[in-house]
């Protein structure tokens, strides 16, 4: 047996000195290439000394060579052999795999903070975005969205109105004139009468779209700009109602704690009339926000929204309905002011130079 | 308005701090802006509706104390004398229908001189200027009793006497603001016996006015027509303390209270003594008779109130609408606003309180409805802006600047009309003349706006109405809700700088396409077709059921320049009507194919005069079995090809519905096809 063990031997030492190298191998000072390149010699090598093939295999052929009793010695010796070396490529390929993949994972590494890939989305206009709120509000309300024409005729603009020939709002020098004296709708309350003479009453309708007025353009005005008219005519219908329906839409626009007031005021087609105020959605009508004078309510506590009544008979009876059986509240207020407030805008103008910078704040 | 705290303390008895007072004050519509101390006074500033010209006089606002507290007002004894109404040559009125009243007194021996401290100081609390003693009691007087007065120089009254007439066409007066202004026969004038002394209701004349010199006055206080004053105040475009209260009615019932005001402090302050006073009054006041069948009944209706009779009456009577009978209330005469029911409905609850109205919704009767295509719309929108579009809103007037410059929609402009769009009359606005009759002006001066902001990569649309005269005498303008998108510049990623490509015609027609489908309307047709404003090459007419409803291309370059645009700009209009007025495609489910297809790519050698949809239609004519679609790959055009051509790549898909295609099968009918279009059209496969 002694002569196969030095075969054993023999192969042994020639295992030994090829693997030399990878023994203990120090991974530190390895580039990736040098790293791949130990691999593939070390694939090599693993072929070579393991497996069918190789010459630790051809050792059992010598098997049948040793002395039947020293046959179970010299099969552990074999064993021993394979096994040792089995261990040490895996070791060492061990080694370099995890080596290699560090590096690959540190090379491939990414800056998770760039930006990702977003195609870039635009934006609805402020107003549209705000008129779609109210008008679901509304809807959910039982109430029917309107428009109708922008110029309009001196009937519906003002004496459908109780507006006559001769009132001063009439001749005030605010409503634009155009071709063959038609009027630019100076309110949408011209919708009213339009709707009321389709529809008949009893109605709920609103009504949002552009008006204008002989303004000159500065931080607050604008020559046009876009209302919200409210209207709604039934049998039974009072200023509760009216008081009511003003507190419901604001406190969906708003929150819960929204409160709001009616204070006395005029208006030709309404009667009695009232402007309608809400507690200020900042400082919760405190006037006081983070100990600084409220903004949007200049620290009174409340926001002057718009103006509201009881629809006057006059304006009833142009539409053909009995206000000594129908009675019926209408309300108007402007989106621009509206959102000027709730983002604290203190330019309406920039509503319509749409200036992207602007535009791209909205949502 | 500007209202004094201590004068009004003087007029009614107030026991309330100036601050509770502005909240109750703005409690029943008289609108406190703000309290300011001014010394050892408070002053008010309040904003009046145009109706309550009673509440133009520390008198008016004491008087809706009154009603509020239930206090009496103070009433001073003053040395009041009574006129003469007849038998005297001071004042004559020709024109009654405008001068409703008019009292004349005369004061004698006066000393004009600065007035004491107590009158300047109260005229200076509320913001009045300061002149000499009898202007500044007339002024005292409007702003305490709420009626307009002006004194004359008695000596410079020619024959010391006064006419009240219509001027007549061409006579002119200095008025005391030194303007020499044209009268004419609308305009009522105070005159002596031969010329204007003042435009009535509006301003004294010059030359009969107060000066240092003057010793005898002429007091006038009187009532005037509003509308004419209006009138008048409009024509001369002159607006003063005193036209702004006569449009507006004063108390026509007070004026002898006010000019034995006057009178007392001018006897007592300039050393006046008083001489003749004369009152004519052609045009007594006959208060409004108010119908109310149950007044406690109406508020109930309007309001929802249960506000119990007595209060009602109280109410009332505390603002002098005195209860004639059971169902007839008479209006006050400083009160211009009270006609009907509904009036007297507002004073009650106003008084009563608007904080006691409930809060009720009213019962719900019908279920909610959005306008008919608002949905659409909204849709359409929300497309474009996850395009990357933004939404902009002009405004619907645009300067003359843009007139013929941009090819209108279709069918819209009446071209056979002189004026066939809507112009802005005396508009006064810079950029206001013209209704605009395309929504492409708004939308690039918004592209230049933002080029000025450095911003070059812009998508734009809008959605709004343009305006045309109609072609019907007397008929109301047209009026059409279009849709218009511009495009420039280049691709970006969100939050990236570096561009990914630039803009071209498709981006603006993908967008067109994709607010067709948006409003789920079957496709848009592109036509190539020379448009004034696009450029030759790169426009199309878009059609839609074969109709064209507008244009889409590239600005031509003499508009780009003129709005020094350095990067060519495109654009898209359309009426949006006829897409809304089609009806929404049906979605019906079509089987899913259970056999695969089989697709061929073929490059086109092809003259440029031949278009995509000239391959794709000559193909889908032939009904080649088995052919389920013509699509387009790519186009090649430059090297290795000639100036007239370009190389086209289409992909057609083969399929059956009963079994798996064979390759042979498919490539005979390939070569059909591919030789039924090189005979039909100028084009060569290229191998
Ligand atoms: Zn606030």
């Amino acid at each position: 047996m002694i002569e196969q063990k030095r075969q054993v031997e023999k192969i042994r030492e020639a295992f030994n000195q090829e693997f030399g190298r990878f023994n203990n191998l120090n991974t530190q000072n390895l580039s990736l290439s040098e790293a791949e390149t130990l691999q593939k010699e070390l694939g090599e090598i693993r072929i070579k000394h393991t497996g069918k093939k190789s010459e630790i295999s051809g050792l059992n052929k010598f098997i049948g060579q040793v002395a039947p009793e020293e046959r179970a010695e010299f099969g552990k010796l074999i064993q021993s052999l394979s096994s040792e070396v089995s261990r040490a490529i895996e070791k060492a390929e061990l080694a370099l795999k995890t080596f290699i993949e560090n590096i690959k994972i540190e090379r491939e590494k990414l800056d998770v903070t760039l930006p990702g890939n977003r195609p870039r989305v635009g934006h609805l206009h402020p107003i549209t975005l705000l008129r779609q709120k109210i008008e679901d509000i509304f809807v959910s309300l039982g109430y029917a969205i309107e428009d109708d024409r922008e110029i309009e005729t001196d009937y519906y603009n003002f004496d459908a109105l109780n507006i006559p020939e001769g009132h001063p709002a009439r001749e005030s020098q605010d409503t634009f004139y155009a071709t063959h004296g038609f009027a630019l709708r100076s309110q949408t309350s011209t919708v009213q009468i339009r709707a009321m003479e389709r529809r008949g009453v009893p109605i709920r309708i609103i009504a949002p779209g552009r008006v204008f007025r002989r303004d000159t353009p500065d931080l607050t005005h604008t020559p046009m700009f876009h209302q919200i008219e409210g209207l709604c005519v039934d049998k039974g219908i009072t200023m509760a109602h009216l008081k009511g329906t003003v507190a419901e839409w604001l406190r969906r626009l708003f929150g819960k704690e929204t409160r709001i007031r009616l204070r006395p005021s005029y208006f030709p087609f309404t009667e009695p009339s009232a402007e309608f105020d809400f507690s200020c959605f900042k400082c919760g009508g405190t006037g006081e926000f983070e100990h600084e004078r409220c903004r949007p309510c200049k620290g009174s506590g409340w926001i002057e929204l718009g103006g509201s009544g009881m629809v006057h008979p006059n304006v009833l009876r142009a539409c053909n309905v009995d206000p000594q059986v129908y009675s019926g509240f209408a309300f108007g207020f402007g989106l621009e002011r509206m959102c000027a407030l709730m983002y604290s805008l203190d330019d309406i103008r920039l509503m319509f130079e749409n200036d992207v910078r602007f535009l791209e704040q909205f949502r | 308005m500007i209202i004094s705290y201590n004068w009004l303390k003087d007029l009614v008895e107030v026991n309330l701090s100036p601050q509770e007072l502005a909240n109750e004050l703005t409690k029943v519509g008289l609108a406190v802006e703000g309290v300011h101390q001014a010394n050892d006074d408070f002053v008010f500033d309040i904003d009046l509706t145009s109706n309550r010209s009673d509440c133009l006089s520390h008198l008016g606002v004491a008087r809706e104390i009154r009603a509020i507290t239930n206090y009496e007002l103070l009433i001073t004894n003053h040395k009041d004398q009574k006129p003469k109404t007849e038998d005297q040559n001071v004042v004559t009125i020709q024109d009654a229908d405008l001068c409703h009243r008019f009292t004349a007194r005369i004061i004698r021996n006066v000393r004009i001189a600065p007035s004491p401290d107590w009158l300047k100081k109260r005229l200076e609390a509320i913001g009045e200027r300061t002149i000499n003693n009898v202007a500044d009691i007339s002024n005292y007087v409007m702003h305490e009793l709420g009626q307009p007065m002006h004194a004359f120089d008695f000596n410079k009254l020619a024959e010391n006497r006064i006419v009240i007439r219509r001027a007549r066409n061409g006579e002119t007066i200095k008025t005391l603001d030194e303007a020499r202004r044209k009268l004419n026969d609308t305009m009522l004038a105070i005159c002596d016996a031969e010329k204007p002394v003042a435009v009535a209701g509006v301003m004294g004349g010059f030359d009969s006015g107060i000066t240092e010199e003057t010793t005898n006055v002429l007091l006038e206080v009187a009532y005037f027509k509003r509308e004419n004053i209006r009138q008048t105040s409009r024509k001369l475009n002159l607006t003063t303390e005193a036209s702004y209260r006569f449009e507006r009615g004063v108390d026509i019932e007070n004026l002898i209270r006010a000019s034995n005001r006057a009178t007392e402090l001018i006897c007592e302050l300039a050393n006046g003594e008083a001489g003749e006073f004369v009152d004519v009054y052609p045009t007594k006041f006959v208060p409004n008779k108010i119908q109310s069948k149950d007044i406690q009944f109406a508020v109930k209706r309007l309001t929802g109130l249960d506000v119990e009779k007595n209060e009602i009456l109280r109410i009332l009577n505390a603002l002098g609408i005195q209860s004639k009978s059971e169902t007839i209330y008479l209006s006050p005469s400083w009160r211009h606003d009270l006609a009907i029911e509904e009036d007297l409905v507002e004073e009650v609850a106003r008084i009563y309180g608007y904080d006691k109205i409930a809060e009720e919704l009213p019962p719900s009767v019908n279920a909610g409805e959005y306008q008919p295509n608002e949905m659409r719309k909204l849709h359409l929108r929300q497309t474009l802006a996850n395009l990357g579009f933004d939404e902009a809103i002009n405004y619907s007037f645009i300067d003359t600047h843009s007139d013929e410059k941009f090819e209108l929609i279709p069918d819209f402009v009446h071209e056979n009309l002189d004026e066939k769009f809507i112009s802005l009359k005396d508009s006064i606005i810079e950029g206001a003349t013209r209704m605009r009759p395309s929504l492409l002006s708004g939308l690039l001066d918004a592209v230049r706006t933002n080029f000025n902001h450095r911003r070059r990569d812009i998508k734009l649309f809008e959605l709004g109405k343009v305006f045309s005269a109609s072609d019907k005498e007397n008929d109301l303008p047209e009026e059409k809700e279009l849709f218009a998108l511009v495009v420039t510049g280049s691709e970006t990623l969100q939050n990236k700088a570096m561009p990914l490509r630039e803009y071209d015609f498709y981006d603006a027609k993908g967008a067109l396409e994709s607010a067709a489908n948006a409003l789920n309307i079957p496709a848009l047709e592109f036509k190539t077709k020379d448009v004034k404003h696009l450029r030759k090459g790169q426009s199309a007419a878009v059609l839609f059921n074969g109709k064209q409803i507008g244009a889409i291309g590239r600005l031509t370059d003499e508009i780009t320049s003129a709005y020094k645009f350095k990067q060519p700009v495109f654009v898209a209009e359309i009426n949006l009507q006829v897409l809304l007025e089609a009806k929404e495609q049906e979605v019906l489910y079509k089987p899913l194919p259970v056999f695969p297809s089989i697709v061929r790519d073929v490059s086109l050698l092809a003259n440029r005069s031949v278009n995509f949809a000239d391959i794709k239609q000559a193909i889908e004519a032939e009904n080649f079995e088995l052919l389920r679609k013509v699509g387009f790959v790519d186009v090649y055009e430059g090297e290795g090809m000639m100036n007239n051509e370009r190389s086209i790549t289409i992909r057609l898909e083969y399929r059956s519905n009963e079994r798996t295609l064979l390759e042979e099968e498919v490539e005979k009918i390939h070569a059909r096809i591919l030789q039924n279009i090189e005979s039909k059209l100028d084009v060569k496969q290229r191998l």
